[in-house]
């Protein structure tokens, strides 16, 4: 994967990642994490190679499509990406409203899932009143409202102190437990060690190591 | 990674065009209620635009209307050089009447020159003395439809009220006609070139306005790619936005219009005094304001399509 002649992103990049593994992507700022990330949900196609989500081969899918390939991935973004004048419970509906669902259903689900992040009492409130632990939730509760096949995360830690990132990491779980294939890139060991996931280590765009698959 | 045990989801709430067209125009007015500040600056340049278009019209419809009232001065006049009989003058007038470009044919007899002679010349009658009406020629007066006031049709009509016997001499003012048509050759070619650098002046305005607040939302355009929106889904709401902030700015601007014909047109032609006949300036036809408001309708879609573009990735 190239930006541009010269300088390439990712090299060799050979991955295979089963469905409902939960994997860690990490390695050093520039590495390559988010680049890989962008591969899987189509935000970025490959210069030479190939990306297959559930069989699919994403080079090869024409760009009309794309959009309905993403209603399967749910994504929390770096910089979480909450529309600043939409209410939580609007930012939220987003991902339902882009797949035609009925409003008082969307209303139903949204409340379920905000429930389950403990946002219940923030469902009017805009995000920039919320904490940066709550912001991260709302992303999470964006992305998984749809009960998406794969879960992709970027940093989603970054910012948040130890409780938060525990709590995060819990709802990560949960989502996989459930069936969704989680992918989360990051670079904070500790979340990697407590966790006792597989990890793929990036440097310089290419991947270090691959444990192999467990379970 | 197909999932067997997926719960299953709700019926789509939003099926059918109706249904779908409902959503969209929901989420436009949800987002002109959300952006009110961007939508405001929107409205207010769109209105601002046409105010200043529809305020040239104005000026310029009035002048064209003003210029086309004194075309009916231009007036040919046929002298006998005899006094036809009471009874020919009719089938005389018939004659003239029945050559195209005819509005018009009044019959001034020698008796009638004479009468209007006296009276321009009152108080100085003395230069009268010894004149008698078989001075004065008969004649008719004739007024053209607005198609012949033209150079070369007025020089044809002419042409052909020679060929009627008994009529001596034609005059029309030519050098008056010549100059009033290049005047308004002039003016009308003015028009056009001010008219057109004005509307490519709002389309740039507009389009640029609604590119910096396109922009201002980008993010929520990427994000709604990101989550899997369609192309359409994305610009729909956008385009009905501009739709309403277009027919608003127009609808603005025309109410603006009418406050300042009001307050400064209405009677400007007095002040001006240059058109005695009619009491002042008159105010757009409807046909016109239908026009401002879709051309703002107009303006506001194919401002946001053209910006959509740029910042649409999906």
């Amino acid at each position: 994967m190239s930006y541009q002649a010269e300088t390439t992103a990712l090299t060799d990049i050979n991955l295979k990642i089963p469905k409902g593994d939960f994997v860690f992507l990490t390695g050093q700022s520039g590495a390559g994490k988010s680049t890989l990330l962008k591969l899987l949900y189509a935000e970025l196609s490959p210069t030479r190679g190939q990306v297959l989500i559930d069989g699919v081969n994403l080079t090869r899918v024409p760009r009309s499509q794309i959009p309905f390939l993403r209603r399967s991935i749910g994504v929390v973004f770096q910089d979480y990406k909450l529309l600043p004048n939409r209410t939580v419970l609007e930012n939220v509906a987003i991902t339902l409203e882009v797949l035609g669902w009925g409003k008082r259903d969307i209303g139903k689900k949204v409340f379920h899932i905000l429930k389950q992040m403990g946002l219940e009492d923030k469902i009017n409130s805009t995000p920039l009143r919320l904490s940066g632990g709550e912001q991260q939730r709302v992303a999470l509760a964006r992305a998984l409202v749809n009960d998406p096949k794969i879960l992709i995360a970027d940093e989603p830690t970054g910012n948040l102190d130890e409780e938060n990132k525990e709590q995060i990491l819990a709802l990560f779980k949960e989502a996989n437990i459930r069936g969704t294939t989680v992918v989360v890139a990051t670079h904070d060991r500790r979340v990697i060690e407590n966790s006792h996931r597989r990890v793929i280590r990036l440097e310089k765009g290419r991947i270090l190591e691959v444990p192999d698959v467990q379970g | 990674m197909s999932r067997g045990n997926r719960s299953v989801r709700p019926k789509l709430g939003q099926e059918g065009v109706l249904g779908r067209l409902t959503y969209f125009f929901s989420r436009a007015m949800a987002n002109l209620r959300q952006n009110v500040f961007v939508s405001a600056v929107t409205v207010g340049t769109i209105s601002l635009a046409l105010l200043i278009a529809s305020l040239f019209l104005l000026v310029y419809v009035n002048l064209e209307g003003m210029a086309e009232g004194w075309s009916d001065k231009v007036q040919v006049t046929a002298y006998f050089d005899q006094e036809p009989p009471p009874l020919a003058v009719a089938a005389l007038k018939e004659r003239v009447q029945a050559i195209p470009g005819t509005a018009k044919v009044v019959f001034v007899s020698q008796v009638e020159a004479e009468k209007r002679l006296r009276g321009r010349l009152k108080g100085q009658e003395s230069l009268l003395e010894g004149i008698t009406p078989d001075v004065l020629p008969a004649s008719l007066e004739i007024s053209l439809d607005r198609k012949h006031r033209e150079n070369e049709a007025v020089s044809a009509y002419v042409r052909s009220l020679k060929q009627i016997s008994g009529i001596a001499e034609v005059q029309y003012g030519e050098e008056w006609v010549k100059r009033f048509n290049s005047f308004m050759n002039l003016f009308r070619l003015m028009g056009a070139l001010l008219g057109g650098f004005m509307t490519i002046a709002v389309l740039f305005i507009v389009s640029n306005t609604i590119k910096l607040t396109i922009y201002a939302r980008k993010e929520e355009l990427e994000l709604l790619g990101l989550v899997g929106a369609t192309r359409f889904f994305i610009k729909a709401p956008f385009l009905i936005e501009g739709v309403l902030q277009g027919a608003a700015g127009a609808v603005i601007s025309l109410v603006a219009l009418l406050g300042c014909y009001f307050a400064f047109l209405k009677n400007a032609g007095n002040f001006l005094g240059i058109n005695p006949a009619s009491a002042g300036l008159s105010f757009l036809p409807n046909s016109h304001l239908v026009a401002i408001v879709f051309g703002g309708v107009l303006l506001g879609f194919i401002g946001s399509l053209t910006s959509l573009k740029r910042f649409i990735h999906v």
